[in-house]
């Protein structure tokens, strides 16, 4: 099996039954996403960004359209744990150890027991010492690192991260940008990265798709070529502000719903 | 369902024993208080004085042991049984949604049979032995472990089902990782609860002609006007009741579980269509018919005492004679509901009553709650007697037992919910500087509704068990002693005609108070409504 399928997306659609009409929150969209890059979706709040990962996820079926990863299904890709999500809100299970976390997501993904890796990749999120804590006692980045480390732990083809830093203060924030992105270039996964903040989305991926305010449409879609590892230099060169100013553009000519916009 | 990840964080101080006395001093001030009350008063027999008490409990020792070993013996195997039955009918529901109204339905309506008079018929079915009072003690709990743990099960955010989900793993994965783990604190709090009802239940089931038990003691203290006799075994009863519920919240705190949170009983749920609440319960009924009629068959019971339900129907509509048992029992029924309803509506405004007080003057509760609690898990059946001892055997008497029974739970759940008032909404009126009773009815009466009606419900039972078991006990009026008078003059006709009605009774009220729990939260939170 290709380590780094290809995403194809033909027609994907998705609406929720509302109280009076169905509301749609992802229009039809046709997409490629390539092997092994990042993809930075970045959308206003509440856009159907995150709809798009779950479907992709294979959490949520598509209203209309297909979704294949390689040669399967998410249904398919999931079913053989070959997909991880760090999801927003970390989701860590309270009455487990920080540890205990990690480890399941290798249990999960029904990949043997391997105490060294877990140790490893714990080490490489910074929580080194707090094996034995409860995710209760972490702060709200230290979290959110455990469930970056557990997506990790389970070796996925594919690699959705939803908000991972949502609850992340800027400092921090800015210290994971740095240090998380060698955890998966090293491992060559596709990936998907949902974020709000255009310069993480710079930052850290291959390629930003940007999306319109419900239902989620591209708005524009843009490669960005900086070369790798990108340290925190990278903040300040021109190549980076560029590419920040586009995508910023990009997101005010599409503030605001067609319908809206339209008036 | 609201449960969040918070749930599992600090719980509510409510279930921790709290002493503002040293706790010698106030025990020794409290039996010196007694004791000159009980002399003061000792001409009318009403209170015996400790000293009576330990004097009976010393001279009757040997007695009392052996009785209350019996007596614990039939409440631990009802509370395994119970609450393993509880426990994997919450697993049933879980894991076949679409049974769950008909589950609960058919659980609710087992629960609120009358121990009273399914003692009787256990009696006769099992003979001699424990077999009655271990199932009564079991009848007893299950109910109260299948509704917390049906709620734990649900718990979970949907944040961890969809981790489990997005491995591809499946509903018994889910199972195992989420919803059993986060359901055991919920197991806890009602096995907490379910502790000194399996010793009330046990010591019901004793009633009816057991060998020997503390509920034989009762009975015949009872009978005897033995004052120390009703006391001591009253006490021990108490005594137990309250271990039982210390240890296993210790256990609890042993096993690093907080006490949840949440709703003990779910919210109910809403109808989709006004047709679907009516077929439900159309569905129950026949389902409930069917499993009376076809487990008598199965079994091959004999006709004479298992009356099927074309029998009651015979009794009381077809048959000769029909219209005066029909006029006996509807009257003994209008004479029971004359005192529960006036009782389940005090135990419930005044517990409702008080936890809004205490949100008023915060200061008062470290001298309330701790009583409340302590009170809470002491067993009506050890209170009944000394109620109606005290207030007589007019209608007093029976309101109050009914009224207490209702009052400590309806408090403590009263609290929980005021608690869960939203600490931002709070600072809201706060930053206003609001008056007390504005927040009161503003932020906090909104916040308490829930937990108010859900405890509403649960008190249904609870009543019938109240005012049938002091009517039998005491009394000797209503349904309960009209149960008690059939059952010893073997006439299970009425019998099993009183049974059915007052389960018939109980669910009709059960639906009156959800009908109004639907009407009333869709107004003040409309998201706690489960969809």
């Amino acid at each position: 099996m290709d380590r780094r399928p290809d995403i194809h997306l033909a027609g994907v659609a998705k609406s929720f039954a509302g109280a009076i009409r169905p509301v749609e929150a992802v229009a039809p969209v046709d997409l490629v996403l390539a092997g092994g890059q990042m993809t930075a979706l970045v959308g206003p709040s509440g856009c159907g960004k995150s709809t798009l990962l779950r479907l992709i996820a294979g959490l949520e079926p598509p209203s209309e359209g297909r979704i294949t990863i390689g040669t399967e299904s998410p249904d398919e890709l999931r079913q053989r744990a070959g997909l991880a999500v760090a999801f927003q809100d970390a989701a860590l299970l309270p009455w487990r150890s920080v540890e205990g976390n990690i480890a399941l997501g290798r249990a999960l993904a029904r990949k043997p027991r391997d105490p060294g890796m877990i140790r490893e990749l714990m080490s490489l999120v910074g929580l080194s010492g707090f094996e034995r804590n409860r995710p209760a006692e972490l702060s709200g980045g230290m979290r959110q690192r455990a469930a970056i480390a557990r997506a990790l732990a389970g070796e996925p083809e594919l690699l959705l991260l939803d908000e991972p830093f949502a609850a992340v203060d800027a400092l921090t924030r800015d210290r994971l940008n740095t240090e998380l992105p060698p955890l998966w270039e090293a491992r060559g996964a596709t990936s998907i990265l949902v974020t709000h903040s255009v310069a993480e989305a710079v930052r850290l991926s291959d390629r930003i798709l940007v999306l319109t305010p419900r239902p989620a449409r591209i708005a524009a879609d843009i490669p960005v070529p900086l070369p790798r590892p990108r340290g925190p230099e990278v903040l300040a060169s021109e190549a980076f502000r560029a590419l920040c100013t586009e995508v910023t553009d990009a997101l005010r000519d599409h503030q605001y719903p067609e319908s809206v916009a339209a008036q | 369902m609201s449960a969040g990840r918070g749930t599992l964080r600090g719980g509510p101080a409510a279930l921790r024993a709290q002493h503002p006395l040293p706790r010698g001093l106030g025990l020794l001030l409290v039996l010196l208080i007694w004791e000159g009350v009980a002399r003061a008063t000792a001409g009318s027999f009403i209170i015996a004085a400790p000293s009576q008490i330990a004097g009976y409990m010393v001279s009757h020792s040997g007695l009392l042991w052996r009785a209350f070993g019996a007596t614990l013996a039939s409440a631990v195997q009802g509370f395994v049984w119970g609450n393993l039955a509880g426990v994997l009918l919450a697993l049933l529901v879980v894991l076949l949604p679409r049974g769950e109204r008909l589950l609960s339905a058919l659980a609710l309506l087992v629960f609120c049979l009358p121990l009273v008079a399914t003692g009787p018929i256990l009696r006769v079915l099992y003979g001699p032995g424990t077999g009655p009072q271990v199932t009564l003690a079991a009848l007893a709990v299950y109910y109260t472990t299948f509704l917390p743990v049906l709620v734990g099960l649900r718990a979970a955010p949907q944040g961890w089902f969809d981790l489990v989900r997005s491995y591809g793993r499946g509903r018994m994965t889910a199972l195992r990782e989420v919803r059993l783990p986060a359901a055991l604190p919920y197991l806890v709090a009602g096995l907490q609860i379910a502790a000194p009802a399996a010793f009330l239940g046990a010591m019901v089931g004793e009633f009816t002609g057991a060998e020997r038990g503390l509920g034989v003691l009762t009975v015949r203290a009872l009978r005897a006007l033995d004052l120390p006799a009703t006391w001591a075994i009253a006490v021990i009863a108490a005594g137990v009741s309250m271990l039982a519920f210390a240890a296993v919240g210790a256990l609890g705190r042993r096993l690093d579980l907080a006490p949840p949170e949440v709703l003990m009983a779910p919210p109910v749920a809403r109808s989709r269509r006004p047709w679907e609440a009516p077929a439900q319960a159309l569905l129950a009924l026949a389902a409930a018919l069917l499993i009376w009629k076809g487990s008598m068959e199965v079994f091959g019971l004999p006709r004479f005492f298992a009356k099927r339900p074309e029998d009651v129907w015979f009794y009381l509509v077809t048959g000769p004679g029909a219209e005066a048992q029909r006029a006996r029992l509807f009257a003994a029924l209008g004479e029971t509901l004359a005192l529960a309803g006036p009782g389940y509506l005090a135990g419930l405004g005044l517990g409702a009553g008080l936890a809004l007080l205490l949100a008023l003057a915060p200061r008062l509760g470290g001298a309330v709650i701790p009583l409340s609690i302590a009170l809470r898990s002491i067993p009506i059946i050890a209170t009944a007697p000394l109620i109606v001892w005290a207030l007589g055997r007019g209608a007093a008497g029976t309101i109050t037992v009914v009224a207490v029974m209702i009052f400590f739970p309806t408090l403590i759940a009263c609290r929980h919910g005021l608690a869960r008032t939203p600490r931002a909404v709070l600072d809201l009126f706060e930053v206003y500087a609001s008056s007390p009773l504005r927040r009161l009815l503003g932020a906090q009466l909104p916040a308490m509704l829930p937990a108010f009606f859900a405890s509403a419900r649960m008190a249904i039972p609870a009543a019938i068990l109240a005012v049938t078991t002091a009517e039998w006990l005491a009394t000797g009026r209503g349904i309960g002693a009209l149960m008690a008078t059939v059952a010893s003059t073997s006439d299970y006709g009425m019998l099993w005609s009183a049974i059915a009605l007052v389960g018939l009774a109980a669910v009709l009220a059960h639906a009156l108070v959800a009908a109004l729990e639907r009407a009333v939260l869709a107004r003040t939170s409309a998201e706690q409504l489960a969809r």
